[in-house]
């Protein structure tokens, strides 16, 4: 039994070999931005929203609100990438009930990928709202005994992020095979379900700490609100 | 449990591309539509905004031309009570004048008829004396009125027959008028009573239907004569007594 669909090559294509992991990464980016491009390539001021419009404009003001009220602020740039990554995992996780898929957040690799797409985020918010010296005098607070723990710190999070949300879709996709091969008429069904679930919380709980982690860079303690908070 | 690098490096350049086309396709065009929507209303409710202080504005201006035209409407009804009271005071004067002049009008057709009244009696009063007369001299003295007319001039002007000369002068025509022609014998008596007192005068007769009854003898200044006028006066005055209280309260109700 396979653990991760980065071995499974679907095709080779000028001699590159294409593994599921990245062919399904691409199939989602194509549903993604196929179902965006039908929603949206009617989007006037005059025409009044349809249906399809008004849901993405709930999804996309969802998100915008979850990130202001993680962030405290209004963090209008944030949205692109949180929103990207929170609709990358959640459709990855969702349709991972579709016979055949093999979901890219069940592969180590991507979820590495995901956490070092962050960790690189992190620094590049951080220094674009503060600046290249008001980041790094972040890792010197409170003092600088702190600069190694500090870094140990952003470390432990980007592998706690990418640990967490490969081991939770991962296990879930082998549970499912497993009760596929021990039961196969009643529990894949049910774990289904549960790995739904657990694929939307997984997919919310990995854009909120993304979130959290930028926002925490970005924040300047020296505001009156931010210093409240951290008292 | 393993990390393929060169997949995780693709991974990172399918999820930076899939920022991209979200960016691109989905979180721009939605959240400028919602920008979009949200100037629309708030262009809206300026719109309303100003629309509505502007009916607030055009409210307050017509309570206000309100409020002026009640506080006019006393002065104008002042103003109109004013002229009505004017237009009534000149028409009440028209009519008072109007009035006057009908009772002028009819003052005076008032007395044109009495003046009617009293030629018709003199008329009618002279007529009837006159054929009571004549009746009367001709059933208790076999005489005719013209005889006794000429007579009684005749006597007169023989009365005053000094007088008569000095007054003739240089008059060498006597004229005696009457209303009807003299019968002849009276004629040539009134001419042979001239001739013994001026026989040099030459008397001429003529008639005239505007004189009395009666006979008028001119010579130079000095006339003498007999009419019945005095006696229709007399019968006038008479008559007045009798009258007189009918017809002035008539004529003073009718002043009024």
């Amino acid at each position: 039994m396979e653990l991760t669909p980065d071995s499974t090559i679907v095709f080779v294509a000028w001699s590159i070999p294409v593994n599921a992991t990245i062919f399904h990464t691409w199939i989602i980016m194509a549903l993604l931005t196929g179902i965006s491009i039908l929603i949206t390539r009617n989007l006037r001021p005059d025409k009044p929203p349809n249906r399809w419009r008004t849901m993405l404009e709930v999804i996309v003001q969802g998100i915008q609100g979850q990130i202001a009220e993680v962030a405290r602020r209004p963090a209008p740039r944030l949205i692109y990438f949180v929103g990207t990554l929170f609709l990358f995992i959640v459709t990855s996780n969702l349709l991972m009930v579709v016979p055949g898929f093999h979901p890219p957040t069940a592969s180590l690799s991507t979820t590495v990928g995901l956490t070092l797409s962050v960790l690189a985020a992190v620094p590049l918010f951080g220094i674009a709202s503060r600046g290249l010296r008001g980041y790094l005098k972040s890792y010197l607070e409170p003092s600088a005994i702190m600069l190694p723990f500090n870094i140990i710190s952003e470390f432990s999070r980007g592998v706690s992020l990418a640990i967490r949300l490969y081991g939770n879709i991962m296990s879930g996709a082998v549970i499912a095979a497993i009760l596929l091969s021990v039961a196969p008429f009643f529990f894949p069904v049910v774990m289904d379900l549960l790995g739904l679930l657990t694929g939307l919380i997984q997919a919310y709980i990995f854009a909120i700490l993304a979130t959290v982690y930028i926002s925490s860079a970005t924040s300047d303690p020296s505001t009156p609100e931010n210093a409240r908070e951290i008292q | 449990m393993s990390i393929d690098w060169i997949t995780v490096a693709a991974q990172i350049v399918n999820f930076l591309v899939l920022v991209w086309l979200l960016k691109r396709f989905l979180y721009r065009p939605i959240l400028d539509g919602i920008d979009a929507r949200e100037a629309e209303i708030a262009e809206r409710m300026s719109k309303a905004e100003y629309a509505r202080q502007k009916a607030e504005a055009a409210e307050t201006e017509f309570r206000d031309r309100l409020s002026a035209i009640r506080s006019d409407q006393s002065a104008m009804i002042d103003s109109v009570r004013l002229r009505a009271e004017r237009e009534r005071d000149a028409l009440l004067k028209e009519a008072r004048e109007r009035l006057e002049r009908e009772q002028e009008e009819y003052r005076r057709q008032r007395e044109a008829e009495e003046r009617k009244y009293i030629a018709e009696l003199h008329r009618v009063g002279m007529d009837a004396i006159l054929s009571l007369t004549r009746k009367a001299l001709k059933d208790l003295a076999d005489d005719t009125f013209e005889e006794r007319v000429v007579s009684q001039v005749s006597n007169r002007f023989l009365s005053i027959a000094e007088d008569l000369r000095e007054a003739a002068g240089e008059s060498a025509e006597a004229v005696a008028t009457t209303r009807d022609p003299l019968p002849r014998d009276a004629c040539e008596r009134l001419k042979a009573d001239l001739q013994k007192l001026l026989p040099e005068t030459t008397l001429r007769f003529r008639t005239d239907v505007a004189q009395s009854p009666g006979l008028v003898l001119r010579l130079g200044g000095v006339q003498v004569a007999w009419t019945v006028d005095s006696y229709i006066d007399g019968l006038e005055a008479q008559l007045e007594e009798e009258l007189p209280p009918t017809r002035k309260g008539k004529a003073r109700s009718n002043d009024r």
